[in-house]
């Protein structure tokens, strides 16, 4: 029988568990804005771009998610300024990016031969890893994002609905991107300790995905996004620690199977095939429209 | 009826668009057009397709560049122009938004309230309030919690209506925005119109294919084609020359009901037949 509680006497795992929280929320909260952003990839070109911080930092033996960080953010500035002058399509940038990323990596590993097993931990994640320092790191990152997000919250709906009008409601839309796609780079990094930098994206994307099967409005969906992510995370640890897997794949499986289950919840009770709704202004034939004056002294015809 | 503002005092400009020149792609698409929208107008704007009535509706909102010439919007130069919250657009192709876009109507009529001075500001008490009326105006009350997804195409065009309104524009920038709506519905939209000039004196920039709508409605004409020929409407206005001039002499305009009145006793629109005598 698992023992859950026991489980929480371990430090590492306490430590482990905290990181995962708060990569799930982060995850989850900029996934379902990536995700209707159709730019699901922002996050693996982003997550690769570290995997070449990573072994920058091992190379020079500088705290790796610090040059993570360094190679993931200049990464996202380019993307943007790629993109927005127009020289590239934003997924060739992305796709740019995603090379380089992998190309330091490898050559890098090739050249320092000696790290190739903390290399691994940083590609699939693990449990074991998660320092104090990491784990201020990734709370201090998740926190700033959040509050990002908290903050300006209608921004983003807005911003991701429609840009054009984002842009004529004053909305600094420019500004707003390169400081999303910060945002996704904070994330990747904070995440790259529990799942992995070659299995970061599909954290970013899977709850999103299954949380957009079952609700019709965007608050809804980021709720979902929220519990599908944590609990995608949470039993991916407890799985990862009671087999002996790789953090990052059990994680991502797990999330799998709750977007196949998502998926078929909504085929089976048809969440996503209601029926029109009625409009009710014209539904007897012509009539007569009143409106209330605004100085109100009651309706007016017009 | 009558199509005049009614009040000289309430003459302020709020568009003036001066010989402005608009190239895209090398390509001339505006030349040097001139019209003026002063508050409580309705201006329509008809044209053939790629005449630039949409451009003309971008370049105002300062969405694209001019080559040359001047738009001010209540005065201020567009490149300088930050008051968007006294301007409502609902856009060409609104209702073609992601379908699988999860939003509920009301989420999407109360992302209007957004405005520069309120970013990162949450919604307050006024602004649900005026979220809660843009609902209601747009007859949108029982569909407010539901998937815009699950909506027709009439009752979408009528939440970025909404959206338009919410922040109780001092301008509204109407680009197409009955397409797609029946006429009962257009019939209701243009009561709308007509409420928001008489009571908060808002002024009108709609781009409409209907030109029955647009000579009941508006009280100044504009027909775009390249070039832009301007006319007030008066009762009893013949705008066929100023068409013709614009769609081309291959067209024949046949008015199906009484342009006096306004009233259509069996159909209220105006035939454009192409290929006619």
């Amino acid at each position: 029988m698992l023992d859950i509680g026991g489980l929480f006497a371990y430090e590492f795992f306490q430590r482990a568990f905290l990181a995962g929280i708060c990569s799930a929320l982060l995850c989850a909260a900029l996934g379902v804005f990536i995700v209707l952003k159709r730019a699901s990839l922002i996050g693996e070109g982003i997550a690769h771009l570290s995997f070449g911080g990573i072994a920058i930092g091992l190379v020079l033996a500088v705290y790796p998610l610090y040059t993570a960080l360094i190679l993931a953010l200049v990464g996202t500035l380019l993307i943007s300024l790629l993109n927005r002058s127009k020289i590239v399509y934003s997924e060739t940038a992305i796709g740019l990016m995603f090379s380089a990323g992998l190309a330091i990596g490898a050559v890098l590993a090739s050249v320092g031969g000696g790290f190739s097993v903390d290399l691994f931990a940083y590609l699939f994640g693990s449990l074991l890893t998660v320092s104090p320092q990491d784990l201020q790191i990734i709370v201090l990152l998740t926190l700033i994002a959040l509050i990002f997000i908290g903050v300006f919250y209608k921004e983003l709906v807005l911003m991701t609905f429609d840009e054009r009008s984002a842009h004529l409601s004053g909305v600094p839309v420019v500004a707003f991107e390169v400081a999303f796609n910060v945002l996704v780079a904070l994330a990747v990094v904070a995440s790259i300790k529990i799942v992995g930098a070659l299995l970061v994206s599909a954290l970013l994307i899977t709850p999103a995905a299954s949380a957009m099967q079952l609700s019709g409005s965007f608050k809804g969906t980021m709720l979902s996004a929220f519990v599908l992510g944590l609990f995608s995370v949470m039993a991916g640890m407890l799985v990862s620690f009671y087999f002996d897997l790789a953090t990052g794949g059990a994680i991502v499986l797990i999330g799998l199977l709750v977007f196949g289950v998502c998926v078929a919840v909504r085929k089976l009770f048809k969440l996503g095939k209601r029926e029109l709704a009625p409009d009710t202004i014209c539904a007897h034939g012509m009539q007569e429209t009143r409106f209330e004056a605004k100085d109100g002294s009651g309706e007016k015809d017009v | 009826m009558s199509y005049s503002v009614g009040n000289e005092a309430l003459k302020e400009k709020v568009v003036e668009v001066i010989d402005v020149t608009v190239r895209i792609n090398n390509l001339i698409v505006l030349d040097k057009v001139s019209v003026d929208v002063d508050r409580g107008d309705v201006l329509g704007i008809v044209g053939p397709n790629g005449g630039g009535k949409t451009t003309l509706l971008n370049a105002v909102l300062g969405l694209i560049p001019i080559e040359s010439g001047q738009i001010r919007l209540f005065g201020t130069d567009i490149r300088r122009f930050k008051d968007f919250h006294k301007v409502g657009y609902v856009a060409q192709n609104a209702i073609q938004f992601d379908p699988i876009f999860p939003a509920t109507v009301r989420e999407i009529v109360s992302l209007g309230c957004l405005n520069r001075a309120r970013l990162g500001r949450r919604l307050g008490k006024e602004q649900n309030e005026e979220v809660e009326k843009a609902i209601d105006l747009m007859g949108l009350r029982n569909v407010a919690d539901r998937k815009i997804s699950d909506l027709s195409g009439g009752q979408k065009q009528r939440i970025f209506i909404a959206k338009a309104l919410v922040r109780k524009p001092k301008l509204l920038l109407l680009d197409e925005a009955t397409a797609g709506l029946d006429q009962c519905m257009q019939d209701h939209f243009h009561n709308l119109l007509r409420f928001l000039k008489s009571e908060y004196g808002i002024s009108v920039m709609t781009v409409n294919h209907d030109l029955s709508g647009v000579i009941c409605q508006a009280n100044k004409l504009a027909v775009v084609n390249r070039q832009l020929h301007y006319t007030p409407i008066t009762p009893g206005l013949d705008p066929s020359k100023m068409l013709q001039d614009a769609y081309g002499e291959h067209f024949t305009f046949i008015f199906h009901h009484d342009h006096q009145t306004c009233q259509a006793p069996e159909a209220s629109t105006i035939t454009i037949k192409e290929g006619g005598s």
